[in-house]
């Protein structure tokens, strides 16, 4: 029965996993199955008691030579497979040499039991080595069981001679078939597929030897239907060459159908483990090769690593100092540069040494790997080049850089305020000392000592303008100081020249606030000087002005010209005089007083070095004017005297022309005033006839006349009077005047008097009054003259007339007061009231009755004639009609006619109608 | 003068004062009881300056009145002259029409 195994070409087998082929007959390629399949085999003869001879036969030789293979290094051999095993001393001894294992000690006896124990023993170790042996029992080796035997030498040999085969983790039968396989892989006419046909034609045997050792075989020469001889050229080559023994018959197997696989196996085995030790020992040196090249590219690597290691160590060692260097700079672009030396480092710098590291990482963790994947112990990188220490250093270096980074970045900012802050102090000193420049001289001027109050204190007060701004400079200053105080904690490499000026502009300031008291202290004293004499000034001033005042007017005073006129006058001018001579001595110690004050002044200018041109605002009076009015008042005090005194005299004179004058003046008024009641008396006396009062007038008149002398007298005396320059006389109430008016009224009113009588008379003989009518508007009239002035008032007349029964209306009373009063002078005169009551009770000529007249005269024409009027009337009373008397125009007109109608109503005011 | 002078002075003479015309007639003949004073002969105006008690002129029931200036006789417009009054009211028979001008009287 042939069996096709298909057996698989992968290159790479990793498991145990094959194809089956499903056939009719088909084996496991399992081992385990397979011994199993072995058994069941065998159970399957064992039932059927057949064997098949021919396998019988090969696998007897077969299996013999490969027993002797061994035995042979123990020294012995077997003849017979079946009986030579019996005692089962063969058997241990056998297993003794291919385990290279010590069995238990044979039993030494001839005995069954003896030989039944040694199999056992032997069974037991092969037990041991794990192969379960199914229905082989130590009595059936002992009995001499060919298929027993052969079946455990098969078991034997499977176990030790073919188990152990792994080519490519294809172990046993599986990987002797693969390891066949494989080496006549190279040839083509070779096709191993299984333990049994694939052998037939030798060729793969041949192949094999070829393989291993292409020197003891010329190959190409070889035929494949040649199989007989290429067999026996194997068997002879691996016997001679190989020490292999030959295990199989070339013709058995040519000649059969099917070889014996067990057979084939048993002998290829041998093959496998000529070749296979050789190849295992080249394989061993490949491996050691491998090894040993693996280790020295390990130990390349390792000491690439190492350096590597090394060198980013250094450049780390490197790195890290000027990283961890903190001395700053002193400018900012240094610092900047820095800076930009740091970007430069980790841009372009680090990002290759970060490839290092991790390159190193890399190989490090690669040949780790490769060191424990080829089970070597681990690398230990030398003293300060591990790992731990690489990211150590590494971390130290990250470290060093973040620190470094931050400082830069402090520092940029520390020196950028430091620049700051230098400009800043800067500016500020700057401007302080453009501030400050000149004030010191300025403070220390004595411009103070020649100045006026109002300067003084225009002083003070800038300089209080001045402190106030001091004040407000401190804050500056202080804001200097604290800028300097700043750079200075800063740390400012310029520090020095900083405080320097610092140090200046605080001194400075120092000395202001010094000087600026001072000053202030200077000033105020000034002011105090200067107020002291103000005030002396203004004291001076006010004494002095009313003094020059005084003495003014008391020069003027004395120089005045007086007029007086009387003694009293005089006198008391004199008296005035004298009591002003009284004041005379306090006037003159006022004076001194205030010469006084000046001369304070000057004191106080001398001792305090002031400037003593130093001037009174308050008054433009000087020393010596007052003097000098002084001397003049004085002066004028006696020739004052002198002039009273004659004015005295000249007084005393005056009173004597006024006495002189008065006493004459007080005879003669009265006597004009006597006159003139006696001139009054005759008028209202009604006694006696018109003619009567007349002479008694005319009486009056004459001792009127007479007296005139007195009168021129007086005159005299009164011229006198007047060149004196008299102009009052209290001796007498009688002025010049008075007596001169006195005596012309006197003149008129007795002329008037007489007038008036003339008058009376004429009016009497005219109207027919009779002396007792005369009389009683005499009376009338006088009762009624209130004011007896000889005329009425328009009261006055109406109560006359009311007294006399008129019944007066207003219309009626402004119609008489119309005719008395036609001037409207307010006042009625005793003539009016005459005419007025005479016209009243008497009849009245009317223009009708002129007319009638004219008319007569004019013989009885409408117009008369101018010879006509000159015929009949008086020659100037004609005249005057005739001037008067219009032109007459009516009808019958004749040149020279006159109209005499239109000249009487004319005459008279009214007309009757 | 020249009447319409004359009329300007008396107004002015007169001043500002209200005045009223008054139409009166009067009848039975002459005398009609009045007395007319002034005229243009003495540069004044034409006034009543009388009215007799009990004469034509006072038993009037709008009486004649002191004062008053006479202005037209007889529907004739007066130019002023006393003489030409005079003659209008000797003219008159027996009816006799003035027209005359009151003004205000105030008191003294």
């Amino acid at each position: 029965m042939m069996s096709q195994m298909k057996s698989t070409t992968v290159s790479h087998v990793q498991s145990h996993t094959m194809t089956q082929v499903e056939e009719t007959m088909h084996y496991n390629h399992n081992y385990e199955s397979e011994m199993e399949e072995y058994m069941m085999q065998e159970e399957d003869w064992d039932r059927d008691l057949l064997l098949d001879p021919a396998w019988e036969k090969q696998q007897r030789k077969t299996f013999t030579a490969w027993c002797n293979s061994h035995l042979r290094k123990a020294g012995t051999q077997i003849e017979n497979i079946e009986d030579d095993f019996r005692n089962g001393l063969k058997l241990m001894l056998l297993l003794e040499v291919i385990s290279g294992e010590r069995l238990p000690k044979p039993d030494q006896g001839k005995m069954r039991f003896h030989k039944i124990a040694n199999v056992n023993k032997a069974l037991d170790y092969i037990s041991s080595k794990g192969v379960k042996l199914v229905s082989i029992g130590a009595e059936e080796i002992v009995d001499g069981n060919v298929k027993m035997t052969l079946g455990m030498i098969w078991t034997i040999i499977l176990r030790f001679a073919i188990h152990d085969i792994s080519v490519e983790e294809t172990s046993a039968k599986e990987g002797l078939l693969l390891w066949c396989q494989r080496k006549t892989a190279p040839y083509k006419n070779v096709n191993v597929q299984n333990f049994h046909t694939s052998w037939k034609d030798g060729l793969a045997l041949c192949a094999l030897i070829h393989r291993h050792r292409p020197d003891l075989i010329d190959y190409s020469k070889l035929r494949k239907d040649d199989a007989l001889y290429n067999l026996n050229l194997a068997l002879d080559i691996a016997e001679k060459e190989l020490d292999i023994p030959k295990m199989l018959d070339p013709e058995d197997i040519v000649n059969t159908p099917k070889p014996d696989q067990r057979a084939l196996m048993t002998y290829v085995s041998c093959f496998y483990h000529a070749f296979a030790g050789a190849e295992q020992a080249e394989m061993a040196a490949n491996r050691i090769c491998k090894i040993l090249a693996v280790n020295q590219e390990n130990e390349k690597s390792m000491a690439e690593y190492e350096r590597l290691a090394s060198e980013l160590l250094q450049w780390i060692k490197r790195t890290i100092p000027w990283l961890e260097n903190r001395s700053s700079e002193k400018t900012m672009q240094a610092m900047q540069q820095k800076l930009e030396d740091f970007r430069d480092y980790r841009r372009l710098h680090k990002p290759p040494k970060i490839q290092e590291k991790c390159q190193l990482e890399i190989n490090f963790n690669t040949l780790q790997t490769k060191l424990r994947i080829s089970n070597r112990p681990a690398f230990m990188p030398s003293e300060g080049k591990m790992v731990s220490d690489i990211a150590g250093a590494w971390q130290r270096l990250e470290q060093a850089e973040k620190g470094y980074e931050e400082w830069l970045q402090t520092e940029i900012r520390r020196l950028e305020r430091l620049d700051h802050l230098a400009e800043k102090f800067r500016q500020k000193a700057t401007t302080y000392e453009m501030w400050s420049h000149g004030k010191d001289y300025t403070l220390m001027q004595k411009d103070y000592e020649s100045a006026s109050l109002t300067e003084v204190r225009a002083l003070l007060r800038k300089h209080e303008a001045f402190e106030s701004d001091l004040a407000a400079h401190q804050d500056r200053v202080e804001q200097i100081a604290a800028i300097a105080q700043e750079l200075n904690e800063l740390d400012y490499h310029n520090a020095a020249e900083i405080n320097a000026r610092c140090q200046k502009i605080c001194d400075q300031w120092d000395n202001f606030g010094t000087l600026t008291q001072k000053r202030r202290e200077a000033l105020e004293r000034a002011e105090k000087l200067q107020e002291t004499i103000d005030q002396l000034f203004l004291e001076f001033a006010k004494r002095a002005a009313p003094f020059k005042n005084w003495m003014e007017g008391a020069m003027e005073d004395l120089q005045d010209m007086f007029i007086v006129h009387s003694i009293e006058e005089i006198q008391s001018l004199i008296a005035a005089h004298e009591q002003f001579k009284a004041t005379l001595p306090e006037a003159d110690s006022e004076k001194q007083a205030i010469l006084g004050i000046l001369n304070e002044v000057q004191k106080i200018t001398q001792s305090y070095n002031i400037s003593s041109t130093v001037s009174n605002p308050y008054s433009m009076i000087s020393r010596d004017e007052i003097n000098a009015k002084w001397d003049k008042v004085k002066q004028l005090v006696p020739q004052r005297d002198a002039a009273l005194q004659e004015e005295l005299v000249r007084q005393h004179g005056n009173e004597r022309l006024r006495r002189q004058f008065a006493s004459q003046a007080n005879v003669i008024g009265p006597w004009i005033q006597r006159k003139m009641e006696e001139i009054a008396q005759s008028s209202i006396e009604m006694t006696g006839t018109l003619e009567d009062q007349m002479n008694q007038l005319k009486q009056l008149e004459e001792v009127i006349i007479n007296y005139k002398p007195n009168v021129d007298k007086l005159e005299g005396d009164h011229q006198l009077i007047q060149e004196a320059l008299i102009f009052d006389n209290k001796h007498t109430n009688y002025t010049m005047e008075h007596i001169r008016v006195g005596w012309e009224m006197l003149l008129t009113t007795i002329a008037r008097s007489m007038n008036e009588i003339e008058t009376q008379i004429l009016t009497r003989d005219a109207k027919g009054i009779t002396q007792q009518q005369m009389n009683e508007f005499r009376s009338s009239f006088s009762h009624f003259d209130r004011k007896k002035n000889g005329a009425m008032e328009p009261d006055d007349l109406r109560a006359c007339l009311i007294s006399m029964g008129f019944d007066l209306g207003e219309a009626e009373f402004a119609r008489i007061m119309n005719l008395v009063d036609p001037n409207n002078t307010g006042l009625v005169s005793f003539q009016s009231f005459i005419s007025f009551m005479t016209r009243e009770t008497a009849e009245t000529d009317t223009a009708d009755q002129v007319v009638a007249s004219f008319r007569i005269l004019a013989g009885d024409k409408p117009y008369i004639l101018a010879e006509e009027l000159r015929r009949e009337l008086p020659s100037d009373q004609a005249e005057y009609c005739i001037a008067s008397m219009p032109p007459y125009r009516g009808p019958n007109a004749v040149p020279g006619a006159l109209d005499y109608v239109s000249f009487s109503t004319a005459l008279y005011g009214e007309s009757d109608l | 003068m020249h009447p319409s002078v004359y009329r300007a002075k008396v107004e002015k003479q007169k001043g500002r004062h209200n005045s009223v015309t008054v139409e009166v007639f009067l009848q039975g003949g002459a005398p009609w009881g009045f007395t007319l004073k002034g005229g243009l002969e003495h540069g004044e105006p034409l006034i009543i300056s009388k009215v007799e008690e009990g004469g034509k002129a006072d038993l009037l029931t709008s009486k004649l009145q002191v004062g008053d200036e006479v202005i037209n006789i007889n529907n004739v417009e007066l130019s002023g002259y006393r003489q030409e009054a005079i003659t209008l009211v000797k003219g008159s028979y027996k009816t006799l029409k003035l027209l005359i001008r009151r003004y205000e009287i105030w008191s003294r």
